[in-house]
């Protein structure tokens, strides 16, 4: 009698067990799924909102350098000249060191009165301080200053991106000549975009 | 009367071995966190995985296997998944996307001891322990899975905290966040952000979620128009934590630091396929902690340099490495970039750094490339599951490598440096093509330019233990003096 007891006690307690062994995949679980928004397209994170508002204003004009000849001396790596005026500010012109400068053919003569220095937008090029003066030539040869050497805030708060203003002169040619850039890893000038209005 | 006392010690054994039976089912619920994808995103359709019984949002990220450098390759994908968890998950998996049903399956690292059931092409395993997994099916390295199974998250940062940039689930294009002193940037579980993020001259910088950093909206940096787009470059920076993200699809390096110190990087997984395509790369930095990450890259995994004067203090520990192209632990070649005065590397750990593939290069490297000062390394529970490095034509597959010679990388050309003082105390190595021991080899340049110093301890290439030289294939050259072998 006391074995069948102890028989039963086994069954009992083994029931169980074997229980446990058959529900093997059921691990109790306490999941949270944190949801996806509803999206139809990558979007700016809403936190970071678009600063293009800040932006220094350029003039509606056309924009007389772009895809114009430009001339200029070394370039730093692959940053090549044809990046100045290609219309894109993610790509870019650095000289290998300063001073250095970037000759425009507008390829007729125009009256001309701002030239903007435009670097890439984006808040990762850190704030510097370029040192940039300005010359028109209507010949190529014979250049008056237009704009004396000056140093130029760029931020991505406002764009990253300077306007140098000036009495209209008539031009041909623009030199826009660049003597210092603080940046922290360019010993060269850097322009995305050199933009050249009336 | 014996009889019943026998029954009863009977059932007494019963109820003893069933204690911990009634333990298990007493055991706390398992916690899990899931992320779903964004709804601009589409689930893998090469892996269905589930756990506890739950989807998983499986990403296909750019991998690589061209295991020679070409400056126009193409990448291929392979699927990765995430999720928290604490207690004990059962991981299921399909693969529809492999040409053959599952047959067999491998986790790696070996390490944690996983043998999966494959039952009619599914394959399933049991984890307790966060960390990341990588699945190996049919034993063809394609469509590898990686699996990574996140502790549950802490301190989640306050949203509405005026220092805090929260970016929750979904999908995010941004041209660059830059970061400044005493600012968050949390990226949660579930988010894909398609952007690059700055520490420039900051103090006291976070970076953390469970997010991906995805850089697969750019071309390749040295493709025509397009450039370098590092996920997350800190310069000149100090006091920064990076923690539980995910990195993939990077147009070049993936974690950079550059002249910074005190930085700590926790839990960050880096995927990558495509040029340049480093892991984990510092410059000239100090007192740098990464732990408890994984870095699959097509360049070097594990990266230390000299670019604007010395390195000191930098530790990897507990690290899971899968290297496409070039070396999984690298210091080098730049040693002196910058041409700074009496520059060194010290002070620098790799510990319980696990290898799971090298294709290419050396899996342990010193290329002093410059002039500097190399010294105090240490690598100690190096393991090498699987050591297939097959070189550039026959050159550079090396086990360990130690020179000082010009390069293509260097800047000082004129003058070299030295290798001092270096340990290795801990390196297996499992598997080998054709069950051969790798060849390493250390080459100086001179008798002011030595490698000096280096002690190689408990070294298991094959399940062998090594003891000597030439059963270490260790060839040394008339400038190295004071290498061990113990």
């Amino acid at each position: 009698m006391k074995r069948l007891m102890c028989l039963i006690l086994a069954l009992l307690l083994l029931a169980p067990c074997l229980a446990f062994c058959e529900e093997e995949e059921e691990i109790e679980t306490i999941v949270t799924i944190l949801p996806a928004p509803e999206q139809t397209k990558a979007e700016r994170p809403p936190c970071f909102p678009d600063p293009a508002d800040d932006y220094i204003p350029l003039p509606e004009s056309a924009n007389l350098a772009q895809g114009k000849p430009a001339l200029s001396g070394k370039h730093a790596d692959v940053y090549v000249i044809k990046n100045v005026n290609d219309g894109k500010t993610d790509t870019y012109w650095e000289s290998l060191g300063c001073p250095a400068e970037v000759l425009f053919d507008l390829q007729g003569t125009f009256s001309v009165s701002t030239v903007a220095v435009c670097l890439n937008p984006s808040s990762i090029w850190e704030p510097r301080i370029q040192e940039i003066a300005v010359q028109v030539s209507l010949n190529g040869e014979n250049f008056t200053e237009v704009a004396a050497p000056a140093k130029y805030q760029f931020d991505a708060a406002t764009g990253n991106r300077i306007r140098i203003d000036f009495g209209a002169a008539q031009a041909a040619f623009v030199k826009v000549i660049f003597t210092l850039n603080s940046a922290s890893r360019s010993q060269g000038a850097q322009a995305a975009e050199i933009c050249i209005f009336e | 009367m014996k009889k019943p006392i026998r029954s009863l010690t009977a059932c007494l054994l019963i109820i003893l071995m069933a204690i911990p039976v009634f333990g298990l089912a007493d055991q706390q619920p398992t916690k899990l966190t899931l992320y779903e994808g964004p709804k601009t995103m589409r689930t893998s359709g090469d892996a269905v995985v589930t756990v506890n019984g739950y989807d998983l949002f499986v990403y296909d990220v750019m991998v690589n296997h061209e295991h020679i450098w070409n400056a126009n390759t193409l990448p291929t994908t392979t699927p990765m998944t995430y999720f928290d968890f604490e207690g004990t998950a059962r991981i299921r998996i399909e693969m529809p996307g492999l040409p053959q049903a599952v047959e067999s399956a491998v986790v790696q690292p070996y390490s944690w001891g996983i043998e999966p059931e494959v039952k009619d092409g599914v394959v399933s395993f049991l984890i307790t322990e966060p960390g990341q997994y990588t699945v190996v099916f049919n034993g063809n390295v394609n469509k590898a899975l990686h699996i990574f199974a996140n502790p549950l998250e802490t301190d989640v940062p306050d949203p509405d905290d005026p220092d805090v940039f929260y970016i929750g689930p979904g999908e995010w294009v941004i041209d660059a966040i830059a970061l400044q002193d005493n600012q968050t940037l949390y990226l949660s579980g579930g988010a894909v952000l398609h952007s690059i993020i700055s520490v420039a001259n900051a103090n006291n910088v976070k970076i953390r979620g469970r997010g991906i950093i995805d850089g697969s909206d750019y071309p390749a940096w040295n493709q025509a128009g397009s450039y370098a787009r590092v996920p997350i470059d800190l310069n000149h920076s100090k006091n920064v934590t990076v923690e539980g993200i995910i990195i993939v699809n990077s147009n070049c390096w993936n974690l950079n630091s550059y002249s910074s110190k005190n930085v700590a990087i926790d839990n960050v997984k880096i995927i990558s396929g495509r040029q340049n395509g480093d892991g984990f790369t510092f410059q000239s930095c100090t007192n740098h902690l990464v732990t408890n990450c994984f870095a699959r890259t097509w360049d070097d995994s594990l990266v230390i340099k000299n670019y604007s004067g010395s390195t000191k203090g930098i530790t990897f520990k507990n690290i899971q490495v899968w290297t496409d192209l070039a070396q999984s632990m690298e210091i080098g070649y730049e040693t002196d970039k910058g041409m700074t005065l009496d520059p060194e590397i010290t002070e620098v750990l790799f510990e319980d750094v696990t290898v799971l593939y090298n294709f290419h290069k050396p899996i342990i490297s010193i290329h002093n490339s410059d002039d500097a000062f190399v010294h105090g390394i240490v690598y100690r529970n190096i393991v090498v599951e699987n050591a297939f490095m097959q070189g550039d034509n026959g050159n550079n597959k090396e086990l360990i490598e130690m020179t000082l010679q010009n390069s293509s990388w260097s800047t000082v050309r004129d003058e070299f440096g030295s290798i001092d003082n270096v340990l290795i105390d801990g390196l297996t190595v499992i598997n080998t093509p054709e069950g051969k021991v790798p060849r390493s080899r250390m080459s100086g340049i001179g008798e002011d330019n030595m490698i000096t110093n280096v002690t190689l301890k408990n070294v298991k290439i094959l399940g062998q233990p090594i003891t000597t030289l030439k059963d270490m294939k260790l060839s040394i050259d008339e400038y190295c003096d004071g290498i061990v072998i113990e």
